[in-house]
């Protein structure tokens, strides 16, 4: 199984388990996440946010993001083809505001391709940890935008991890909001 | 309130006191005592010195302009030099980047485009000298300063074109990562310092002051952009890229940037090479403690290869 095949059903459970909890109020967010690097690429995807009042009264959001310089930097131009799956945990500040401050931890996986097998003894992949704030803002459309800012604790070393994972980056995510499924 | 205030003002004071490093000028290149020797015997290091007035055979012989890295000197090309006086079929000529080899307040004050200067001035001095057969190599941020001279369209001007490129160990990405922070760091930090081996010391600059710094993260991030949009060799060069798999100083993803990015002039792929070594520069020994005897193979192996390539 293809990491695309794998992306498509992580989601795909993730939406089915999310519609089967029938109790609780749930929030959903999908839509489009920009991702710059700074020193680097510019790479966007899709993302996924989820909360309930069980995740102390949608205070904690979690989230799926795909970010690819294939839907980037990388168009057209020679720029590496490289992937990031994160998985993020995120605390929300004045939860119930239109305008709510975030603070959270991601983890994931990211993969690089040399597209050569001369560049085989390099690195590809590495396990992604990073911390990540920002600003989100509900707006009275069914739209949500947030901005914000991260460090990757993990970034390329010359020596165990891929050296176009770098440390700083900022993320615009625009997505639509499902209240109360 | 008078909390905030407090931290403000230290913030503020801390990015202007840019503090100065302690120089040693007895022992340390960065002082006025030490120099590279090219500045004071420029006949020894440099072609177009040396050679005054060529015959027809010596201006067909390869030249290799070769220029070292940041913070270094020409004692980083020595051994290719010594090795080509003991094969008498090619030169090296080594040239010293401008603001390298003299002291901190030079190094401080030159920009990446001062630095490159004075492979241009030999590039120059050897053509108009009617040498034919020039080669360019480079190592670590040498690298780089060759690229953006291809790019930029520098050797248009000239009739006889560049025969071939060497980049040995290039820097497109910096593997501490923490030079993309220059920006925001620098100014606090004033300078960052290097631990140098016995051997290596008044060789290399043991202060990088953040303004270097600085022009080290403009060059490379120029090259990384110029390559994405990709860069042409001159009409009838070859390049070849000699990289290290495991690199603290030059990130190793540097050569699959290079790779992608650079074409010869008939559309070409140029030729790349990785070598099991963790040594940045894996061709200069001299210097080094531990040197094991993979690395002197890797050093022959790359000697020989860019010989080999002269030839050709």
């Amino acid at each position: 199984m293809n990491r695309k095949t794998i992306t498509i059903v992580f989601l795909f459970l993730s939406v089915s388990v999310l519609f089967a909890q029938k109790i609780i109020s749930r929030d959903l967010r999908v839509g489009l996440v920009m991702q710059q690097t700074q020193y680097l690429y510019n790479e966007n995807g899709v993302g996924l946010d989820y909360t309930c009042e069980r995740l102390l009264d949608k205070k904690i959001h979690i989230k799926a993001t795909y970010l690819s310089s294939r839907l980037g930097s990388a168009i057209g131009t020679n720029a590496l083809k490289q992937d990031y799956y994160v998985f993020g945990a995120h605390y929300y500040f004045m939860s119930k505001k239109s305008l709510q401050i975030l603070a959270g931890l991601n983890t994931g996986l990211f993969v690089v391709d040399y597209e050569n097998p001369a560049f085989d003894i390099l690195p590809k992949s590495s396990a992604i940890l990073a911390i990540e704030t920002g600003l989100q803002y509900d707006f009275k459309l069914p739209i949500t935008a947030s901005l914000t800012a991260g460090y990757n604790v993990r970034s390329g070393n010359g020596v165990d991890i891929p050296g176009s994972l770098f440390p700083v980056f900022y993320k615009l995510s625009i997505m639509y909001r499902i209240k109360d499924i | 309130m008078k909390l905030v205030y407090t931290i403000l003002i230290s913030c503020l004071a801390l990015i202007a006191c840019n503090p100065q490093p302690e120089i040693d000028n007895a022992t340390m290149l960065d002082g006025n005592q030490i120099n590279d020797l090219s500045l004071t015997q420029p006949s020894k290091y440099l072609v177009s010195e040396y050679i005054a007035n060529p015959t027809t055979a010596q201006k067909d012989t390869p030249v290799i302009i070769a220029a070292h890295g940041y913070s270094a000197t020409t004692f980083e090309w020595d051994e290719l030099r010594d090795r080509a006086n003991l094969k008498k079929t090619f030169y090296v000529s080594q040239v010293l980047l401008g603001g390298h080899g003299r002291d901190y307040a030079d190094f401080k004050a030159a920009t990446w485009e001062n630095w490159q200067e004075a492979i241009k001035t030999e590039y120059q001095k050897l053509t108009t000298k009617g040498f034919k057969n020039i080669y360019l190599a480079g190592s670590s941020t040498g690298a780089p300063l060759l690229v953006e001279m291809i790019s930029s369209g520098y050797f248009n001007a000239f009739t006889i074109k560049p025969k071939g490129f060497f980049l040995i160990d290039p820097i497109v990405v910096s593997s501490n990562k923490t030079l993309t922070l220059v920006g925001l760091v620098g100014p606090v930090l004033g300078y960052t310092t290097s631990i140098l081996e016995t051997g290596e010391a008044g060789k290399w600059y043991v202060y990088r002051p953040q303004e270097s710094l600085k022009q080290l993260m403009a060059l490379i991030d120029l090259t990384r952009k110029n390559l994405e949009k990709g860069i042409v060799l001159p009409t009838g060069s070859k390049l070849k890229i000699y990289k290290s798999k495991i690199d603290a100083t030059a990130d190793p993803v540097s050569a699959p940037m290079l790779y992608k990015g650079l074409k010869t002039n008939d559309g070409k792929n140029v030729e790349i090479e990785m070598y099991d070594s963790d040594l940045h520069v894996f061709t200069r020994l001299r210097g080094r403690i531990g040197v094991i005897a993979k690395d002197t193979q890797n050093q022959t192996a790359a000697f020989s290869d860019m010989e080999l390539q002269v030839k050709l």
